[in-house]
């Protein structure tokens, strides 16, 4: 499993790694993500209905930051257990690099994924296509809501 | 164990009724992926709509076009002379899909609006300029597939049949998973004149999709030769246990050759 991008935004570093800190902002871009709730500094409590193809399965479990960095990146870990169909987890490593004339900064990001129980016998040759696809999901749609708030009004 | 509805209506009128009363109803065609999905508690809709009773399974020579209906079986599509005398290719690659009990069960419709990126008919409908009948519009190929699993089809919105341009000759050769006869990788080329359309299934990770460069290239010079020199690249292709990326490129351009050999 080995899933990069990355983004280039033209803004500062500071406005990026706040809107990474903000559970609103974060809870719109996480796919199908129902409900979001900070636990603690590095705590969020999630639910999440996944739908790919005929599954349809609703995810309870928790989002952790790690290896905190300000404001430089971090790691967002999500892990969720589906009742009977299995349990998920993913993890991407996030880093954020400003150019020279702090112009502009580059988002990468770097997934990883795992499958428990049913879901993964079932849909074991779709795994990494569908892990691919929620990653660019979530940073296409975080890196989108950026671009729309720096719209001039 | 969970309680689910279960209503076999007449009509797709009745059936579209019956799904604006569930909350979170599904649509049973042939049942050949939503079962096993369902008994696998992958899924749990509080009501099945089975729509074999709407009467969408007719097959009819359109003069340019072959009409098929949605709910029409793989076996029948395989084993019918109006098929095999209209465009032989499809009549072929719904005698491959799964085994006979899938064969006997699934249906045109039902494979098409899941859109598994390892389906056969996918790559008919796209190669062969469907269009899509809906309940409530007409879709051309190009628009319908939008990604793995993924269609412009509405929740509440049926397929009623599917007519397919009658090509001047087609094929379609697959390379299947020797245990589910999926297509790890599968290559529909049709010649419409000088055009060509050449639809893979299986290898994309965005489902099914058109190959531009062997398009031109057999557009200009129909032969297997005329493939050699078009580079195919592994980005975006599928990779999993069964085959990787890399290989799955090199099965596009030998499968599109058998197709045209």
């Amino acid at each position: 499993m080995d899933i990069k991008d990355s983004y280039e935004l033209p803004l500062p570093k500071e406005r990026i790694w706040a809107a990474l800190n903000d559970e609103e902002f974060l809870k719109k871009s996480i796919p199908w993500c129902e409900k979001l709730e900070r636990r603690s500094e590095t705590e969020l409590a999630a639910e999440v209905k996944l739908k790919i193809g005929p599954m349809s399965t609703r995810f309870t479990g928790s989002i952790t930051l790690s290896d905190i960095d300000p404001p430089n990146g971090y790691t967002i870990t999500g892990s969720g257990k589906g009742g009977i169909a299995g349990a998920a987890s993913g993890s991407a490593k996030v880093k954020l690099v400003e150019a020279k004339d702090t112009s502009s900064t580059t988002l990468s990001y770097e997934v990883s994924a795992q499958v428990k129980g049913k879901i993964a016998q079932l849909g074991s040759r779709l795994i990494q296509s569908t892990a691919k696809k929620l990653s660019q999901n979530f940073f296409g749609s975080f890196v989108k809501q950026l671009e729309d708030m720096d719209k001039p009004q | 164990m969970y309680s689910t509805k279960y209503v076999k209506p007449n009509s797709t009128t009745e059936a579209l009724e019956a799904i604006k009363s569930l909350s979170e109803g599904k649509f049973l065609a042939g049942g050949m992926t939503l079962i096993p999905t369902l008994k696998q508690r992958l899924a749990s809709p509080d009501g099945l709509v089975d729509i074999s009773g709407c009467k969408l399974d007719s097959i009819a020579d359109e003069g340019e076009t072959l009409k098929i209906g949605a709910m029409a079986r793989h076996i029948s599509v395989a084993e019918s002379a109006v098929v095999k005398m209209a465009i032989p290719a499809l009549a072929k690659l719904a005698d491959g899909i799964g085994d006979r009990q899938v064969r006997n069960r699934g249906t045109l419709g039902g494979s098409v609006a899941n859109n598994d990126p390892s389906a056969c008919y996918p790559s008919a409908v796209l190669a062969l300029k469907a269009t899509v009948h809906t309940s409530n519009r007409s879709l051309a190929a190009d628009d319908f597939f939008t990604g793995m699993f993924e269609t412009a089809l509405e929740e509440d919105e049926i397929i009623e049949s599917i007519s397919f341009l009658k090509p001047t000759k087609a094929n379609y050769v697959k390379f299947p998973n020797p245990a589910s006869r999926y297509a790890m990788v599968g290559v529909f080329v049709a010649q419409f004149g000088d055009e060509v359309r050449v639809a893979v299934t299986g290898a994309g990770e965005g489902g099914v999709f058109r190959h531009q460069e062997m398009e031109s290239a057999l557009s200009s010079n129909f032969s297997a030769d005329s493939l050699s020199s078009v580079n195919i690249v592994s980005d975006g292709l599928i990779s999993d246990l069964h085959a990787s990326a890399e290989y799955r490129a090199n099965l596009i351009k030998e499968m599109t050759k058998r197709a045209v050999a």
